[in-house]
């Protein structure tokens, strides 16, 4: 680098604000074009109602579907896709499927330009946070009361409860495609061969905890992505014991929502079980793939806390003689306020249809033909997962344990499921991380937890730029 | 620039045809010139057309950013309000932030630290530290020791972070060699703990930077006359003596620019610390503020209040850059102006 010419002369003082003044209104003007300049697109022009074709797609048009490539892949779309397109009773429409796995950034631009898919499975790490879309949204009730393709009204083909992981204030504007159950996870023939015993509620554990130290194991483990699944088992565990007492607070950012008592045994109970080292230390520095290997495949584990999708998951490093099975997150005690059988179930994969986009018709014709059965069978039995659609999984599973065990709890639960929005709704899991790594790790009591965690919730209910959304 | 572009060349004559013509002494303006073909011709391709992309790609972007830092905007929707400094304000009162950028601030001044050392150590013994009879020539095999540590510079910065996220898992290599050495560290997590996290990390970007930086130094010193070192030698100065007061002193320019690179890459460090910690590490220990940045973008979708960080971002970069070469010129004492 040449530090001679670094000195500024007089001369080129004068000259360097001349080209700024000739620079910062072209720039402007510069700017101002690729700025957001609105958009027309919007609600083309339809065909006729009917009711083979009840939203109107006009004929011969194209659907852009746009969905997050995670763990379920996008080919059961374009299944979906191709018995949309060999629909006689539809005028050549045909659907183009397009795979991301950075949904938001890959988007924002096309929104921005208003421009956005006719579809989208607004999903993943890297999901639209909700609030800075929802008026965007196209709402989706249409969709649940037309028939499917075999006839029959959709609403009445759906598990209870799964509106509500996508109603926002009241309206209806995600329809989340795949049925998602949380629960705690373990191997039913480790138990078998070890006798321990599968636990009822949190008092049960230190015994467990006990039971599993003295052969060797751990009761928990964790990885570092996904320390906030400690954090979705403590709230849900509370919500399974206290029902609404704890979760509207949590869900609608009450100054006081972390102290609840309840929530407070909780994360006592998993302070001690922390202390007393029956948590497999290191996670903090461990990705989640490797430390759930530790569970499914060297079995260091009993238990592991996640959603359904862990079987899909972890197909390829689980031990070969590790029958997964789920029971529900746990109460506190034996005195839960809810009804039994009551648990976190929700649906998952929010299916979004953007009012701007060129062809909506289109996209809600296409979630049509998902969630009829051929389609929701076809998932089912590919993904090892259920829809939302009821009765599309058999009683073998497709010869998987834990498919078998989620549609258990899901029968035993009936309507009785809740869900838990404001995380992603504000996209707070990220700052929450840092947070659980520390406390999991043994570095932080239930005082200090607390007071971090409300902090965060009191950010973003004082933040005036945050659109907050009533839950409840 | 050179003189056998056509395009000058007629630019030059027609310079001198018009003095010529004039017939007066004073040098030509620009005003006065004869706007002939070649020479509108040469201004367009030559100035205006670097000048309109620059413009549209460099200048407007920055104006853009430094506007946007300024609304509400969520980046998903066109629609978007004027806040005035409301953002920066909450900025600074948001202690996550700070924190970021204390991080970052660490980050610069420690990696081009002990990078810079380190490579010029290395640059010293492969170029004058060999024997003391003979010519001034580096230690024996230095040839290999040349390209061996530049290795770490050619693979990717994405896979060096990943590679060493392996290696300082609890169950990973490190532990591992530790285990068989005889130390039993109990499977420490190097990233998970904030007594190392941080530590770990910078071990990392320096493994990677070192090399390169020691190959800019070897050319650097290649470039002082051999006579100057053996004059020294004569005069009795041993080999530290010469590296500090004949080498450095002729490498200055060349430690500043690498201080100045590695500032900058340590202020971003993005990629780094996406791989060994993309959570921000143990309370937020090794989290900086162009991760930060990212998240409130497109996870709260606060695209105003990021790109408020990107401009508190730039501004720290070039104030960087400013005390940098302001401190060089400091300790450059007065044989500045001798040089070059």
């Amino acid at each position: 680098m040449e530090t001679k010419d670094a000195s500024i002369s007089r001369r080129s003082l004068l000259r360097g604000a001349a080209l700024a003044a000739v620079m910062v209104p072209l720039g402007v003007s510069l700017a101002s074009c690729a700025a957001p300049g609105g958009g027309s697109g919007g609600g083309a022009g339809g065909g006729t109602k009917s009711a083979d074709n009840p939203f109107g797609v006009a004929a011969n048009s194209k659907v852009d579907a746009v969905i997050f490539d995670g763990g379920y892949g996008v080919d059961y779309v374009e299944n979906s896709g191709k018995i949309l397109a060999a629909n006689k009773k539809l005028d050549g429409v045909t659907v183009k499927v397009s795979s991301s796995t950075k949904i938001a950034q890959e988007l924002q631009p096309r929104f921005v330009g208003g421009n956005p898919p006719d579809l989208i499975d607004n999903s993943g790490a890297n999901s639209i946070g909700w609030n800075t879309i929802l008026d965007q949204l196209e709402e989706l009730d249409e969709v649940l009361d037309s028939n499917n393709l075999e006839g029959t009204k959709i609403s009445d083909t759906l598990y209870g409860g799964v509106k509500d992981p996508g109603t926002f204030d009241g309206k209806f504007k995600a329809l989340n495609y795949v049925m998602t159950v949380y629960g705690l996870w373990y191997s039913s023939s480790l138990f078998e061969a070890n006798g321990f015993q599968v636990p009822k509620s949190w008092e049960d554990l230190p015994a467990l905890g006990e039971a599993a130290k003295a052969k060797g194991k751990f009761l928990f483990l964790w990885g570092k992505e996904a320390a906030t699944y400690y954090q979705t088992l403590v709230i849900d565990s509370a919500v399974i014991q206290s029902g609404d007492d704890v979760r509207l607070p949590l869900e609608n950012l009450d100054p006081k929502a972390w102290s609840h008592p309840t929530l407070q045994s909780i994360l006592k109970i998993l302070y001690d079980l922390i202390q007393a080292g029956y948590m497999k230390p290191g996670g903090a520095g461990t990705q989640f793939t490797q430390a759930q290997s530790q569970w499914s495949l060297d079995q260091a584990a009993l238990l592991y806390p996640s959603g359904s999708w862990i079987e899909n998951e972890m197909k390829k490093q689980t031990a070969p003689d590790f029958k997964m099975m789920g029971i529900p997150e746990l109460p506190l005690d034996g005195k839960q306020t809810t009804p039994a059988g009551f648990m976190r179930a929700e649906a998952g994969e929010p299916f979004i249809v953007p009012t701007k986009a060129k062809n909506p018709a289109g996209g809600k014709e296409l979630l049509r033909t998902m969630l009829s059965k051929e389609s929701a069978t076809w998932f089912a039995k590919n993904k090892l997962a259920p829809t939302i659609v009821k009765g599309t999984v058999p009683e073998d599973g497709f010869g998987s344990t834990a498919l078998q065990s989620q549609s258990k709890m899901l029968d035993a639960a009936g309507d009785n499921v809740f869900t838990i929005k404001s995380t992603n709704l504000y996209g707070m899991n990220s700052d929450q991380l840092p947070i659980w790594n520390t406390f999991l790790a043994g570095g932080m009591t239930v005082e200090e937890i607390t007071k971090q965690l409300q902090a965060l919730v009191d950010k973003v209910k004082n933040d005036s730029s945050v659109t907050k959304i009533e839950i409840k | 620039m050179s003189l056998s572009s056509p395009g000058l060349d007629s630019a030059l004559d027609t310079a001198a045809v018009t003095a010529a013509r004039a017939g007066r002494r004073k040098a030509p303006r620009l005003g006065r010139r004869r706007l002939t073909f070649d020479y509108v011709s040469f201004l367009l391709v030559f100035l205006g057309l670097p000048l309109v992309i620059f413009l549209v790609f460099v200048i407007s972007p920055f104006i853009q950013a430094v506007y946007y830092s300024m609304t509400n905007w969520t980046g998903f929707s066109p629609n978007m309000q004027f806040v005035g400094l409301q953002n920066f304000v909450k900025l600074f009162q948001d202690p996550t932030f700070l924190q970021a950028m204390g991080n970052n601030i660490l980050l610069a001044v420690v990696v081009p630290l002990i990078t810079i050392v380190i490579a010029l150590i290395f640059a010293s013994m492969i170029t004058v530290g060999g024997p003391s009879h003979g010519n001034v020539r580096g230690l024996k095999g230095s040839s290999f020791y040349r390209v061996v540590s530049f290795f770490p510079y050619v693979i990717p910065a994405i896979v060096i972070a990943i590679l060493w996220a392996m290696i300082y898992s609890p169950t990973g290599l490190l532990n591992g060699a530790l285990g068989v050495l005889g130390i039993d560290n109990k499977q420490w997590a190097w990233l998970g703990e904030q007594s190392t996290a941080m530590g770990a990390t910078i071990f990392v970007i320096v493994w990677s930077m070192v090399g390169f930086y020691m190959i800019l130094f070897i050319a650097a010193i290649k470039g002082i006359p051999g006579e100057t070192l053996e004059a020294a030698r004569i005069d009795g100065a041993g080999r530290f003596r010469t590296v500090t007061s004949i080498v450095l002193p002729q490498i200055r320019d060349n430690v500043q620019t690498a201080y100045v690179y590695l500032g900058i890459m340590a202020l971003d460090a993005f990629v780094y610390m996406a791989g060994l910690n993309s959570t921000g590490g143990p309370s937020n220990s090794t989290l900086v503020m162009s991760q930060y940045l990212f998240r409130t973008a497109f996870e709260k979708g606060q695209f105003g209040l990021a790109t408020a960080m990107g401009v508190v971002l730039a501004i720290i970069t070039l104030l960087f850059a400013a005390l940098v070469i302001g401190v060089f010129r400091l300790i450059g004492g007065k044989d500045e102006g001798g040089r070059s």
